[in-house]
């Protein structure tokens, strides 16, 4: 796989398209899995997020990521206003960095998309701690890295509908 | 800077700053009040009745992979299984006859002793939906909810013993607080001694805590409810006892305990009724009222 950003021109993104791929990535999170297995699968509702924050800040800001946030609240059956507070935090910081983000390649963006990922699992682990709960341990931080993995993975699927060349 | 002349490519809106600082006033209001006050009780079941058939959704290719893999389970595997099931049957038949005599003595002796026989044994069977992604909190999702009158604080169990209670009911889901939880607490008893104890879990785990060092635990005790709460029958099992630490420099033993039940793996759960039928609280012994020189209160008991 090319880690270079894709560079030809692509058709225009449908709305749609966008509430169908949230919305995927929320049926995902809601899949029964055996517990253990949710110690290092990465968040994907987030994924998904930070890829359209950074590919179509106008259509995708910081209240879209709120109202996820608050979805994944109700999905996850943790504390409301948690993952809300976090996605918009994050969203926040990637679209203040978009023009650099989009210019970077698929490696370079992934290290980005590290980062703000692991912002959003400490907004999160702190939010709990003032709320009373123990630490959860540092497995906690594994879920980003392998999001960050999967990211040159996620840009090359999210791309296949816009292609000139696919019908 | 926005005029009424400027074209819509550049209109955007207010600015991320300010839409980060609704957004984070708003869900640090949502934070506190979910889970300082509980307000939020109402919208959540909304909104879970909203992402229900989603959830439906998602769990339809998994229940049909169950069901194909079922279909084509092994002759011989069945042939075995069906030959345990039968000893086991057996077994429990014979039990359950020594069971049943001892039922009618204990029924005859309460009656002679006027004691109303406490058990309610009516249970409903539940399919766990999916567990809570939530790292912080150890929940599952069970598939009914008031639609079958399920109610807070009922206990719930599986084939092996204690698995949680239930903390929160929404119109189709109920969601269950293992016992694992770190908010949960559970009397028991230890069942060779009858020494009464509370269980915490601790999140991902349970222990007993406050016993006194000279209390008599051993390992491989086996933990149960004790009923004195009201709410658990009594008898139920819940943990074994795996290690014993005893350190003279502490006022308490370290007990670590391994829940019975699967509390992360079972498909099915019970959802039992509460014991209720607590008799009141005792009154208040009377204070006996101060001497006062001189008079002497008529009734001092």
């Amino acid at each position: 796989m090319s880690f270079d950003r894709p560079k030809e021109l692509l058709k225009p993104v449908k709305r749609r398209f966008i509430f169908m791929t949230l919305l995927l990535a929320v049926l995902v999170e809601m899949i029964p899995l055996p517990h253990g297995s949710t110690r290092w699968l990465p968040d994907f509702i987030s994924l998904v997020l930070l890829y359209w924050l950074i590919n179509q800040p106008r259509r995708v800001n910081v209240g879209v990521a709120f109202l996820m946030g608050l979805v994944a609240d109700i999905a996850t059956a943790g504390m409301l206003g948690q993952h809300a507070l976090a996605y918009s935090a994050t969203a926040y910081l990637a679209l203040s960095r978009q023009r650099q983000l989009v210019m970077f390649n698929l490696g370079q963006q992934a290290l980005a998309v590290l980062g703000l990922m692991l912002c959003n699992q400490s907004i999160m682990v702190v939010a709990r701690m003032l709320s009373g709960s123990a630490f959860v341990g540092w497995s906690y931080f594994l879920p980003p890295l392998i999001g960050a993995l999967l990211w040159p993975l996620l840009t090359k699927l999210l791309l296949l509908p816009y292609r000139h060349h696919s019908v | 800077m926005d005029f009424a002349n400027t074209p819509s490519f550049f209109r955007s809106g207010p600015k991320p700053g300010t839409r980060l600082l609704l957004c984070a006033l708003a869900s640090i209001a949502l934070l506190v009040g979910d889970s300082r006050y509980g307000l939020m009780e109402q919208a959540r079941d909304g909104m879970s009745l909203v992402l229900y058939p989603l959830q439906r959704a998602v769990n339809l290719p998994l229940g049909m992979v169950r069901h194909v893999s079922d279909y084509f389970t092994v002759q011989a595997d069945l042939k075995s299984e069906n030959d345990q099931l039968r000893t086991r049957q057996l077994e429990m038949s014979a039990r359950l006859a020594r069971l049943e005599t001892l039922e009618r003595e204990l029924n005859e002796l309460r009656s002679l002793n006027a004691i109303k026989a406490s058990r309610n044994d009516a249970a409903q069977l539940a399919e766990t939906l999916y567990t809570g992604r939530d790292p912080f909190s150890y929940k599952i999702i069970i598939d009914k909810g008031a639609d079958a009158h399920l109610q807070p604080g009922q206990p719930v169990v599986d084939g092996h013993g204690l698995l949680g209670q239930i903390t929160r009911v929404q119109p189709l889901t109920a969601e269950v607080s293992l016992i694992i939880d770190k908010n949960q607490m559970v009397p028991v008893m230890i069942a060779r001694t009858g020494e009464r104890a509370i269980l915490y879990g601790y999140g991902g785990g349970v222990e007993i805590r406050y016993l006194p060092l000279h209390a008599d635990v051993r390992e491989n005790d086996m933990v149960v409810t004790s009923g004195i709460d009201g709410l658990y029958q009594e008898g139920t099992p819940v943990a074994r006892v795996s290690k014993v630490e005893r350190n003279a420099g502490a006022a308490f033993s370290r007990i670590t305990t391994e829940p019975l039940a699967g509390v992360q793996q079972t498909r099915f759960v019970l959802v039992l009724q509460e014991k209720g039928q607590t008799p009141p609280r005792p009154a208040e012994p009377v204070v006996p009222v101060k001497k006062t020189k001189g008079k002497k209160p008529a009734d001092s008991e």
